[in-house]
């Protein structure tokens, strides 16, 4: 009698953060600007975590949210972004960019300004989705990168074809000449 | 049957005049094709970029078909609008792209068309704003009653779609 068939895949994802700013869920470290030319700013935090799954629909975004103070010392919110982790094994760079939602009326930026309570997102996971975000306007600023090792196991054996392989690829948007990236 | 997970991003757009931008998109595909999970069509949020001039809206799509057969290959279309500071939409371009049908992940540069009207509305909306779009969305991704259409170029939407595919090789499809 044959054996059974594999019914569930696994993907296993490692990487890091390298600079900017996303276990299923982690906080770093807080990270100022270099002092050099490239006004860089590094997190370095790794990400470690296995998902399984039989479906592909629903594949893991990874959402990342960037605090920092303003002018009063209050911890604003300074971008949201998210991405699909790569689906082929392999090594991969992402430059995702940000975005954080604006005020709408000149008064209430001011206010917020002032109060040092701008307007959030009350979940970050929406930035995951696609539903109820036609009613909101962002301003975008600035990008973060993110490199994925992905291993998978057995989508091959389920019927999946994930395409060739795209090692050491860096895809996105690059950032405008002379930005902190 | 075979299946297809399209699981990606609509980065965002650049080339446009106007700054405040945000998209309107949907999957037009074949009869033969159904969707088994995600949503055929959405709108993104309204980007205005601080730094350089793409409008970034990094809208998830994540869709799952199933298919009898290749014909009507799923047809992305967009539209891309503007928005002022006091809500009014103004159409900046029509677009369409052919998901692609190779796996693995891609990207897309999307570009877009956008009706010109007589001299008239063309001063029209300069001026006042607004101008001629499509009664009917479908021209934009199917060929048919083209050759009616004067249009002028807008910008270019860059997507990142990602394609996994599912026994298409027990059926002999080579992709």
């Amino acid at each position: 009698m044959a054996a059974a068939g594999p019914s569930v895949f696994l993907l296993m994802v490692n990487g890091q953060v390298e600079s900017a700013q996303g276990l299923e869920e982690g906080i770093s470290q807080i990270t100022s600007k270099s002092q050099d030319v490239r006004r860089a700013l590094v997190w370095n935090f790794p990400i470690d975590v296995t998902f399984k799954s039989t479906n592909p629909y629903g594949w893991p975004q990874i959402v990342l949210s960037v605090y920092g103070p303003d002018v009063f010392g209050n911890d604003v919110v300074r971008g949201y972004g998210a991405v699909h982790v790569p689906f082929s094994p392999g090594r991969h760079k992402r430059t995702i960019p940000m975005f954080v939602p604006e005020s709408t009326s000149k008064l209430q930026k001011f206010t917020s300004w002032f109060m040092g309570r701008r307007p959030e997102y009350t979940d970050p996971k929406v930035v995951a989705q696609g539903e109820g975000r036609e009613v909101t306007r962002v301003r975008s600023q600035g990008f973060v990168t993110l490199l994925f090792n992905v291993v998978t196991k057995d989508m091959r054996k389920l019927g999946y074809d994930t395409g060739p392989p795209d090692t050491q690829r860096a895809s996105g948007p690059s950032p405008p000449q002379g930005l902190p990236q | 049957m075979a299946e297809v997970h399209v699981i990606g991003q609509i980065m965002g757009a650049t080339g446009f005049s106007e700054s405040s931008l945000f998209c309107k998109w949907g999957i037009h595909t074949g009869a033969a094709w159904k969707l088994l999970s995600g949503v055929r069509e959405g709108q993104t949020q309204v980007d205005t970029p601080q730094v350089g001039d793409m409008a970034y809206w990094s809208h998830p799509i994540d869709l799952h078909f199933a298919t009898k057969g290749l014909q009507g290959w799923p047809r992305l279309h967009l539209q891309v609008w503007s928005q002022d500071s006091f809500g009014r939409c103004q159409l900046a371009g029509y677009g369409f792209c052919h998901v692609p049908s190779s796996p693995g992940t891609h990207q897309l540069d999307c570009p877009t068309w956008r009706p010109l009207g007589s001299w008239r509305e063309q001063l029209a909306r300069a001026f006042v704003g607004g101008g001629p779009q499509l009664l009917h969305g479908d021209a934009v991704y199917s060929g048919a009653d083209r050759y009616r259409l004067h249009t002028a170029a807008g910008g270019t939407v860059h997507l990142e779609l990602g394609l996994l595919l599912r026994h298409f090789d027990r059926y002999g499809v080579e992709c």
